[in-house]
């Protein structure tokens, strides 16, 4: 077999992993906030109904690899449902969002889940796909708070999604940890899909460098084409 | 290549490449998906040449033989399928059958009246005395007149000599008593039922054999007639008087024993017959009719001038009123011309009748040609009455309307008549009895009118005798429509026009015209609808029916808008395809839009994946990835037919738009796209899909060869492109109306082809994979051929085009869009998110080319660095291994020169390096780790040469490996630089390079650098911390005058905190100043701060004053009385260049402040490269040396 250890040798510093990130949720929850301030560490209180999806992309480092997030930021509305609904096939990450302070948008979590589930395609099972429930508005006071983070754990657990978390947009709590954590569990997923992929080929060996899997890194690394 | 330009001109190249070489190929890929992305694109096409087939060749329900049938067939038709009932409550005569045989009898009897004989002895009376010399009559003869009449009146022989007698002998009355029975109240019912059927008989008492009757009218007590009769006045006006007697008509009775007979009637002619012996039994009273009651009017009782009057009946045995009957009277020297007028009529209908059976005459033919005899007959009639030219027109009108509800005549007579009739009506010369009669004619004959347009598509469109009966039927609306009805006039009876929609406010022609118009509209969507019967119901069936009704609406549509707008506008000023559109887009909407709801809904997703790492070579049938087989074809086939009525529904849409440029938006189905929006995405992802399917078929029969001399891509990357440029069509014949579904689509668009970018690549990469590789006895080695210039090539072709692809997508134009309908802040947050997706889109190619590229380079790798390896091991015994990689590198670099861009190529050049460093690096280090050097990444070391090989292991080099590798790589550098700079690009190569110098160096040297490494970290003290020395030095000629002046801040060396100290001066490197003296200053005891103040002079060899890197050393030790050394204090060094070469009295010179420092790791470069050399006794006791002058920890504890 051939001698792999050196991988990522020298030179990953400019290559980062990319990976394609949905937010669903309720309009109104701050979807787009959490996405602004996670690029652009931004907070604008009266921004705008989205119109259908927005794009941004960011590079951050997990665990000091780089990753590249395609952020995809969708429309809430109900009449938007048809406009996001096709953005969801080749996401690597999904993110369920509400607000603390909106009873109701947490009861819709499900919904989104299973808008997600229909088109996004996800084979396996929502236990082996990155999926983090948000709950966004953190910073309201304790008087209008809703939904309680017992009842999001719980929730959770029910539903068997690993990752999830509060934070607050508008404070910037919790905001750059919560796609942290998504991309955590996505590293995590992956890890384990390769090693059950390992165990399938090479059973008697366990392989931590299962080269290549259906995983679907693409390179980015803008830096070398400055084209000065 | 010019971006711009290179998009436009590829679909001509991929024209050209069609029709040069590889039509197969295209064949081919077009096979993959049944031609997916070429029916969506011409679609359009198809369907506008299958439309414009239908619209030239009418549909078979409406072949002009039916028509000829005789409409008798329509009926059945209509019957038999049921649907006409749905157009509703068709009356007899709008339906235009034959009317049941009591009907024609009624109206028989009612035309004529009963007094048949009177009119024909009138008639034959005329003809026996026919006036005029020049004539008609003249032409026939009296005889050949007398059988025509018998003939037309059907009179028996006896009968006719019999009243031809009395016409002989009959003298023309000189006075004549005119009666007009008008109408009757309250009269006494007779019949079991409450009513009476009551006709009127009038007599004068002195000659009650001749009496006249009215027609019958039945069930009713109120009974109008409105009937002229002229009598003949006896003598003596003073003693008669006129007998009017109201019966009950009571056919049960007189008819019981004929009603078998009626049954064994066959045609008109034996009907009359029998009705007119019902008829004569009546007159004669010899039946069971009733008489309902009698008035008696004294003739002298009417006054000269005539009067109107109602009467009251009486009856002998009853004293009640039996009611009243209301008579208008007056006396006239000749024919009353209402009574003449009626007579007329009549003649003329039993004329005409006559003449229609006998002739044959088609229906809608007849215009006004009667033959000879009956010509002759009705001028002299004509004639004889005294009739006017209107009052004969009037009568043909009357008559005409009646006679065309059953026989059917050419609509252009009627214009002509309503040309002569319209001025006297509109003067107002005619009486109100004639505009009455005028108004019942038109009411009969507007049915008819209505008809004919409402069954207009029965005809041939563009027919020129179907468009001149339309023509002529538009004229007599509008004739009639200028024209004043009686308020008092009901022109739409309900009876007649049971299809009218109920409105309470009151008919105009133009309105009844355009319920004509949408009734027929509507008759004929329920046809189509009919005769297009869903065969089976799965949806796509279902949307394939839709496809068709509407197809079929629109050819209604197109043939209105060809043929019959103009007749109508120009004519009625009537917008006719507007109206059409108008009822054809409501009902197709209704139609159309819960279905495409339904199927949007229930689209089933398209599951498919595309795993870049998987290697799809299966192709459509493969089981992995793309395979059809996991995709299943039913949501393909539903997505492609749900466009193509999507299209057709545009289409529909286009030619309502064209119609009504104003209000368009006003209907329903302006709203159509709305209900597709399900299916949008759909179609994106199929064409994504179907896209990806195509790319990776396309790559699979590229050869990658250049398409062509000019270029340096392949066919894969001309398909993809035109894939591309399919899905661009795609977007453009959606032409998606709402701008945030057109953004969000856009956007998904660009997501989209960045995939199929993405994928290309990878399947570019893969293919190009196993190509290259060389094998031979001695060795095996990687070529770069075309093929991976061609690849890479198409990769960045494709990537070339993503820019101008978006821009065709419209995105300007959408953002500006948004600009308007929403506001510029939101446009331009779609607009920042568009060029993100672009970008993006941009740089994951980009991206991908490197990844490619570095692959490429990857695999070069193993030969370079061979050959370099070699050629380190042996370069002073054989120079031919850097032959070797010179070669290599120029035959594969001048590969890629020739076929990548420039940019590419640089970017080869950069990564060659890049690795190389990398490679090399990692050599150097392992080895100076003396461990195994991990250059797998880079290189598979089985496919290294033995001695290459043995290049990896751990095995110390002597400074001659890495000179000698350090010779080759400058002369590879230099050579295949672009630009002519020295310095490198590569971080790591420029690390490598240093690396190289540095271990290529001879001890001496090594030790030297280790030196100008000090000097130059001397120069970054920026504070002092263990003194510093203050000099003055100069060169005269070949002498180094150096001046130590003093020191400060030494060190304390002793355990009294304070330095006996001096300063030694020595020249570096020590080999080439071996014979130099090292002169010292005395010792200054006890003193942190000595002033040495002494000068030395030492001469040089010129060759020693010209060393380039020469170095004065200057070392300041502590004076141990009692060890055998003295102890280091700490050092400066100054170097050559520091020195000023100047005559001048050195007291004049500025004085030169050296911070003290001392050696503290072997971290430096030069250190570490001599610590390696364990076998070397020199550099072993040098590294021993600097180290015994690192700081000891011990000396300081001592002092505590």
């Amino acid at each position: 077999m051939v001698e792999d250890s050196d991988r990522g040798y020298g030179r990953t510093a400019n290559k980062s992993t990319l990976l394609k990130i949905v937010i669903l949720g309720e309009g109104g929850v701050g979807k787009s906030c959490l996405m602004s301030r996670f690029i652009s560490n931004h907070f604008d209180d009266h921004s705008f109904h989205t119109i259908g999806v927005e794009f941004m992309n960011k590079t951050i480092e997990v665990n000091g690899k780089p990753y590249t997030l395609q952020v995809w930021d969708t429309a809430g509305q109900e009449r938007f449902k048809s406009l996001r609904t096709p953005f969801y096939r080749g996401s690597d990450i999904c993110i369920l969002a509400y607000a603390i302070d909106d009873r109701s948008s947490f009861n819709n979590i499900k919904m989104w889940l299973n808008e997600f589930l229909h088109y996004a395609g996800v084979k396996n099972g929502i236990d082996r796909y990155p999926f983090m429930v948000v709950g966004n508005k953190s910073d309201v006071s304790s008087k209008d708070r809703e939904v309680t983070f017992d009842q999001l754990k719980q929730w959770c657990e029910e539903n068997k999604i690993a990752t999830y978390i509060e934070t607050s947009a508008k404070n910037d709590n919790n905001v750059v940890e919560a796609f942290s954590m998504a991309v955590q569990r996505w590293v995590d997923l992956e890890q384990r899909a390769e090693k059950e992929l390992g165990m399938l080929h090479h059973p008697d060996t366990v392989t931590l460098h299962g080269s290549s899997t259906a995983s679907n890194i693409r390179a980015t690394c803008c830096s070398r084409f400055s084209e000065a | 290549m010019d971006e711009e330009s290179m998009w436009k001109g590829f679909y001509d190249k991929l024209q050209q490449q069609k029709s040069i070489e590889e039509q197969v190929h295209d064949y081919k890929i077009q096979e993959v998906d049944d031609s997916f992305f070429e029916k969506f694109g011409s679609i359009l096409k198809q369907a506008s040449q299958k439309a414009a087939l239908e619209e030239s060749t009418p549909l078979a329900p409406l072949k002009e033989a039916e028509e000829q049938d005789g409409e008798q067939k329509v009926e059945q038709d209509s019957k038999s399928i049921l649907r006409d009932s749905d157009s509703g409550n068709e009356t007899l005569l709008d339906t235009d059958s034959e009317p049941e045989e009591h009907d024609k009898i009624d109206r028989y009897v009612e035309a004529v009246g009963w007094n048949v004989d009177e009119l024909y002895l009138e008639v034959l009376y005329e003809i026996l005395h026919n006036v005029g010399g020049c004539d008609v009559g003249c032409e026939v003869g009296q005889l050949a007149m007398l059988s025509y009449i018998q003939e037309a009146f059907k009179i028996a022989n006896d009968k006719h000599t019999e009243l031809l007698t009395q016409a002989e002998a009959k003298e023309p009355p000189e006075l004549m008593l005119n009666v007009e029975v008008v109408e009757a109240k309250d009269l006494v019912p007779k019949d079991p039922n409450g009513l009476s059927d009551p006709f009127v008989t009038i007599y004068l008492m002195s000659n009650p054999s001749h009496r006249y009757n009215t027609s019958v009218k039945s069930g009713t007590l109120n009974p109008s007639w409105e009937e002229h009769f002229s009598l003949p006045m006896p003598g003596s006006v003073q003693e008669d008087s006129l007998v009017l007697e109201v019966w009950d008509f009571d056919p049960a009775e007189t008819v019981k024993e004929k009603m078998t007979k009626i049954f064994e009637v066959k045609g008109v002619k034996g009907l009359r017959k029998l009705m007119k012996e019902i008829a004569i039994t009546a007159s004669t009273g010899k039946h069971d009719n009733e008489l309902i009651g009698t008035s008696n009017i004294p003739l002298k009782s009417i006054p000269a001038g005539g009067m109107n009057m109602w009467y009251s009946l009486s009856k002998k045995s009853k004293l009640r009123r039996q009611g009243v009957v209301k008579v208008r009277l007056n006396f006239s020297s000749e024919k009353n011309s209402q009574v003449a007028a009626q007579e007329h009529r009549h003649l003329l209908r039993i004329i005409l009748l006559h003449e229609l059976e006998n002739s044959k005459v088609a229906p809608y033919w007849w215009c006004g040609n009667y033959s000879a005899a009956a010509e002759a007959i009705l001028t002299q009639h004509v004639a004889q009455s005294g009739l006017s030219a209107t009052d004969n027109c009037l009568a043909q009108w009357a008559v005409y309307c009646a006679v065309t509800t059953d026989h059917p005549l050419s609509f252009a007579l009627f214009n002509i008549l309503l040309d002569k009739i319209t001025k006297p009506l509109q003067s107002g010369l005619i009486n109100e009895e004639d505009v009455k009669l005028f108004w019942d004619g038109a009411r009969k004959l507007l049915p008819t009118c209505y008809s004919h347009i409402r069954k207009l598509r029965k005809k041939t469109a563009g027919d020129k005798t179907v468009m001149k009966t339309l023509k002529e039927v538009l004229k007599i609306l509008y004739k009639l429509s200028v024209l004043d009805a009686p308020e008092s006039l009901d022109l739409f009876p309900v009876n007649l026009y049971g299809w009218l929609r109920d409105d309470k406010e009151k008919l105009t022609i133009h309105m009844v015209l355009e319920q004509a118009v949408i009734q027929g509209a509507s008759d004929w969507f329920v046809h189509i609808l009919d005769n297009n019967e869903c065969k089976d119901n799965t949806e796509d069936t279902r949307l394939q029916h839709l496809i068709r009704v509407i197809q079929l609406v629109r050819s209604d549509l197109q043939r209105a808008v060809e043929y019959y707008d103009r007749v109508f506008v120009e004519v009625m000023g009537f917008p006719y395809s507007k109206a059409l559109y108008g009822l054809y887009e409501s009902k197709l909407a209704s139609l159309v839009e819960s279905e495409v709801v339904d199927v949007c809904k229930s689209l089933k997703r398209l599951r498919y994946s595309e795993g870049s790492t998987t290697t799809l070579a299966g192709g459509i049938n493969g089981e992995t990835g793309l395979g059809a087989s996991a995709v299943g074809s039913e949501p393909l086939t539903m997505g492609t037919t749900l466009f193509e009525l999507y299209l057709t529904l545009q289409r529909f849409l286009t030619l309502g738009q064209g119609l009504n440029e104003t209000d368009w938006q006003s209907y329903a189905i302006s709203k159509f796209h709305a209900w597709f929006f399900g299916g949008v995405a759909q179609w994106l992802d199929i064409a994504a899909y179907k896209a990806l399917t195509r790319i990776e078929k396309a790559v699979d029969l590229d050869t990658l060869a250049p398409v062509d001399t000019n270029v340096k891509y392949s066919s894969s990357g001309v398909d993809t492109l035109a894939i591309f440029y399919q899905i661009k069509i795609f977007w453009q014949q959606l032409a998606w109306p709402d701008v945030e579904g057109c953004y969000t689509f856009v956007a998904k668009i660009i997501d989209d082809i960045c995939r199929c970018c993405v994928f290309y690549s990878d399947k570019m990469a893969s293919r190009v994979d196993n190509v290259g590789l060389v094998t031979n006895v001695f060795e095996e080695r990687f070529e770069v051929t075309t093929d991976w210039c061609v690849a890479i090539n198409n990769i960045d072709y494709v990537r070339q085009s993503l820019t101008p692809f978006v821009h065709e997508l419209g995105m300007e134009e959408i953002i500006q869009k948004m600009c308007e309908a929403r506001s510029p802040v939101e446009a331009q947050r779609c607009k920042e998110t568009l060029q993100n997706v672009i970008a993006n889109a941009i740089d994951t190619v980009r991206n991908k080319i490197v990844d490619l590229l570095e692959i490429m380079v990857r695999k070069m790798m193993p030969s370079i660095t061979r050959f370099l390896m070699e050629g380190a091991e042996l370069l002073h015994q054989d120079c031919s291994s850097m032959d070797r990689v010179m070669r290599y590198l120029e035959a594969n670099l001048d590969t890629l020169y020739q076929h990548l861009n420039n940019e590419n190529f640089s970017r080869t050049l950069e990564i060659v390096w890049e690795q190389l460093g990398e490679v090399l690096y990692e050599l150097i280090q392992a080895n100076l780790e003396h461990r195994r050097a991990k250059i797998t990444r880079y290189i598979d070391p089985r496919r290294l040469s033995k001695s290459a090989a043995a290049s990896l292991d751990a095995k110390r080099r002597p400074p001659s490996f890495f000179s000698n590798l350090h010779e080759c790589l400058k002369i590879m550098i230099r050579s295949f630089r672009q630009d002519n700079k020295d310095t490198y690009s590569s971080e790591t190569l420029k690390r490598v390079e240093y690396l190289l110098k540095l271990h290529g160096m001879e001890t001496r040297e090594l030790i030297h650098q280790f030196h100008l490494e000090r000097w130059q970290e001397q120069q970054t003290i920026q504070e002092p911390k263990m003194g510093m020395l203050t000099v003055r030095a100069q060169f005269v000629d070949d002498i180094l005058k150096i001046e130590i002046m003093n020191a400060r801040n030494l060190t304390p060396a002793d355990s009294n905190g304070l330095c006996d100290s001096y300063v030694r001066v020595a020249l570096l490197p020590e080999d080439s100043f071996a014979n130099v003296q090292k002169p010292k200053t005395q010792t200054h005891n006890k003193n942190l701060f000595p002033l040495y103040d002494e000068i030395f002079q030492i001469p040089l060899s010129p060759e020693q004053r010209r060393l380039t890197d020469g170095l004065i050393h200057l070392v300041v030790k502590d004076k141990d009385m009692f060890s055998v050394s003295n102890t280091f204090v700490g050092e400066a060094y100054l170097h050559f260049s520091e020195v000023p070469d100047t005559p001048a009295p050195i007291s004049s010179l500025p004085q030169q402040l050296l911070p003290l420092s001392r050696p503290t790791s072997i971290d430096g470069e030069a250190i570490k490269a001599l610590e390696t050399r364990q076998g070397d006794r020199q550099a072993r006791d040098f590294v021993k040396k600097q180290r015994a002058k690192f700081p000891s920890t011990k000396q300081f504890f001592s002092l505590g």
